[in-house]
């Protein structure tokens, strides 16, 4: 159990001064305001008995810097952490290891970091050489493993601590997607055996199928403590450092003197531009452009690319069966594609936004305008059960999630 | 046993993190105590790792540094050492300086080696220089077995003092590990002492006494002089263990100063350490 009070974290910046003794003495003479920020500016939370929580949040919103206040290793500078229980801090696997060591010695050596006792290394020996799979090589130095094998024995003695409150920064993202498996259903049961578990993770597939709550940092504030599905669409808004709206001015738009685009915008049901956007719902994707040569004929399209970078799919106004590849007078044109609700899965989408023309029919198409990675659609699913996924909250295999129809049969 | 209790009780109550908690406890070093073993261990098993002869050049070492003192304070300068064949003279003297000497080398650097560890986990970090001083005990035994084959070979009678020698160790551990804390506190802050710490152990072989009786020195000096020299801890005990084993002459009158100087490193090395220890993890 934890107890998280009005905890604050502050670091000074730039060099510190008197890590020379000529910088003590002058800072002596003069003293100087350094600058600092606030890593954690008080945070409050608390994780009960058995609990299972993720905590969220982008690079630098003081997610470290809290694991590090509760495992110990740095003060706050304000507020308190009550820890009830024998904590075990898991925040790099393989601390300590030795190159020139064996598997084996390194077994001891690190359990020991991690605070086992040698009775209880002993005790577990044969399970952790057992699931880290490197049993024949055991008596061999580390520093002829693979790197793969490393982290895995590393994961391995890490997996085998047995203490009431588990702190855990990242480190499953290691190794192949067997392994990284294997650790994901180790950590399930760590957190099922009624052990209290603090999970940092960028991996919200991680963070959904083994956490019961979340919390989100951002700014080293705690923006959000609560529902799993909710903190990550709360993660993913904060997160979302590209624009889900782009609007240029005539002067700056790209294009050249035939077309420029003015805005390409996502937009919700009523027409409002947004960031977030229930996956059950349709978006509008509006392009504004502004043709500068009379009887310019241009095609407005879109690519739509996972996180992957794969290529969900693509759409233009060929899509349109009258406006489809007509001649457009000078000035300003409006038009708006309808994705429909449950197509899109959960996650960060990008959009590659083009306008383009094709002279003769034959012709292949010239880009006027071709922005790749230009806005941005964030999707999530509140798992109420009216989506595709139903009330599975665990992982969600696809690229697209359509809700397609079942008939039955007989 | 005892920690395992202390152990227990802390699950019922809970830990509190704050600025104000300290983040050093004694008990703790309790509850680490196998970590401790475990990284002298580390540091002794890789010390001579992929070495031809391995442990042999624990011996090499206090043999070659014995013939050289014995060539230039036995041979050139030829000091009186009452008696006692130079060379065993010698060996008496470099057992408890070796051991400093490896103690105060170490120890200086050891946290900042330890930083991937002193980043990622918690535990009493004043383990990482105390695990140096433990290794040095293997040196401090190595030594030991080298000066008792030369006290065979050349015919040396054990000291009716002999009794004392546990106190003079004693002093010249605690001497080992004050300044191991105190160095690697410093040289978190400031690395300078990366550079001053080579020269310390090399100047310290001279100035101590351990090639050459304590009064060969001082009377030489000024009586402020000799008192500077004398706060050298390990000038006073270097001369407790060789009267302790020798039955040379006994520690010089001003050899007290040495005395207090060890007691005095070692508690301020325990004060400065605390001091700095909850911030040892942002410095670093």
């Amino acid at each position: 159990m934890i107890e998280v009070e009005n905890l604050s974290k502050r670091y000074k910046l730039g060099s510190h001064k008197s890590d020379t003794l000529r910088g003590l003495l002058s800072s002596w003479r003069f003293s100087q305001e350094k600058e600092s920020f606030l890593a954690l500016d008080n945070v409050s939370f608390s994780v009960s008995q058995g609990e299972t929580v993720g905590v969220i949040g982008r690079n630098g919103a003081g997610k470290s810097t809290l694991m590090k206040i509760i495992s110990k290793i740095t003060k706050p500078t304000s507020g308190q952490v009550k820890i009830y229980g024998r904590v075990s801090s898991l925040l790099e696997v393989g601390t300590g290891f030795h190159p020139e060591l064996t598997g084996r010695e390194n077994i001891f050596l690190n359990g020991s970091i991690l605070g086992m006792t040698r009775a209880e290394i002993k005790n577990r020996f044969d399970e952790i050489v057992d699931f880290s799979g490197i049993s024949e090589f055991l008596d061999t130095p580390v520093k002829h493993y693979s790197s793969g094998m490393y982290v895995r024995l590393a994961f391995a003695v890490a997996a085998h601590l047995e203490p009431e409150v588990l702190i855990v920064d990242e480190v499953l993202a290691v190794g192949d997607v067997d392994f990284q498996r294997k650790c994901f259903d180790k950590m399930q049961d760590v957190g099922k055996s009624g052990r209290t578990v603090l999970l940092v993770s960028h991996n919200m597939e991680a963070i959904e199928r083994i956490c019961e709550r979340t919390i989100v940092l951002d700014h080293g504030k705690n923006v959000f403590t609560g529902d799993v599905a909710q903190g990550i669409s709360v993660y993913s808004g904060v997160n979302s450092g590209n624009q889900s709206s782009r609007r240029w001015n005539t002067n700056d738009a790209p294009g050249n003197d035939k077309v420029r685009l003015v805005e390409i915008s996502c937009r919700d049901s009523n027409g409002v531009s947004q960031n977030q956007f229930d996956c059950r719902y349709p978006i509008r994707i509006r392009f504004e452009f502004e043709v500068k040569a009379e009887g310019f004929q241009v095609h407005p399209a879109f690519h739509v690319m996972n996180e992957r970078g794969i290529c969900e799919f693509i759409s233009g106004d060929f899509h349109h069966p009258e406006w489809g590849g007509r001649k457009l007078k000078t000035g300003t044109h409006k038009m708006e594609c309808i994705i429909p609700g449950n197509l899109l899965s959960e996650g960060k989408h990008s959009l590659m936004v083009m306008l383009s023309s094709k002279p003769v029919s034959s012709a292949p198409y010239i880009n006027h305008v071709n922005i790749d990675n230009c806005i941005v659609l964030n999707v999530f699913d509140l798992v109420e059960g009216d989506s595709a996924r139903g009330l599975h909250k665990g992982p969600y295999p696809g690229v697209l999630r359509p809700k397609l129809k079942w008939n039955v049969l007989s | 046993m005892l920690s395992d209790r202390i152990f227990v009780h802390v699950i019922h109550k809970p830990e509190i993190i704050s600025n104000r908690s300290s983040l050093f406890t004694f008990s703790d070093i309790g509850r680490y105590r196998e970590l401790l073993w475990m990284l002298a261990w580390r540091d002794f098993r890789i010390r001579y790792a992929q070495t031809a002869i391995g442990l042999v050049w624990a011996f090499i070492q206090p043999v070659l540094t014995i013939t050289i003192l014995y060539v230039i304070f036995g041979r050139f300068a030829q000091v009186d050492t009452g008696g006692v064949p130079h060379i065993v003279y010698t060996a008496s003297g470099l057992l408890g300086w070796t051991y400093f000497a490896y103690v105060m080398q170490n120890s200086g650097n050891s946290i900042i080696t330890a930083q991937a560890m002193v980043k990622k986990i918690y535990f009493p970090r004043i383990i990482v220089p105390l695990s140096k001083a433990l290794v040095g005990l293997i040196d401090l035994g190595v030594n030991a077995i080298v000066l008792a084959l030369l006290m065979v070979v050349f015919d040396v009678p054990i000291s009716v003092n002999f009794y004392v020698l546990p106190v003079f160790i004693l002093m010249a551990l605690m001497a080992a590990l004050g300044i191991g804390i105190w160095l690697s506190a410093l040289t978190i802050r400031f690395r300078d002492f990366q550079y001053v710490v080579p020269f310390m152990v090399q100047l310290g072989l001279y100035i101590t006494p351990t090639a050459y009786p304590a009064e060969f020195a001082i009377s030489k000096l000024p009586q402020w002089a000799s008192f500077i020299y004398f706060m050298n801890p390990m000038a006073g005990v270097v001369e407790g263990i060789r009267w302790s084993i020798l039955d040379t002459q006994a520690p010089s009158g001003l050899s007290y100063v040495s005395f207090i100087a060890v007691p005095v490193l070692f508690i301020t090395s325990l004060f400065y350490f605390q001091k700095i220890d909850g911030k040892i993890a942002d410095l670093v």
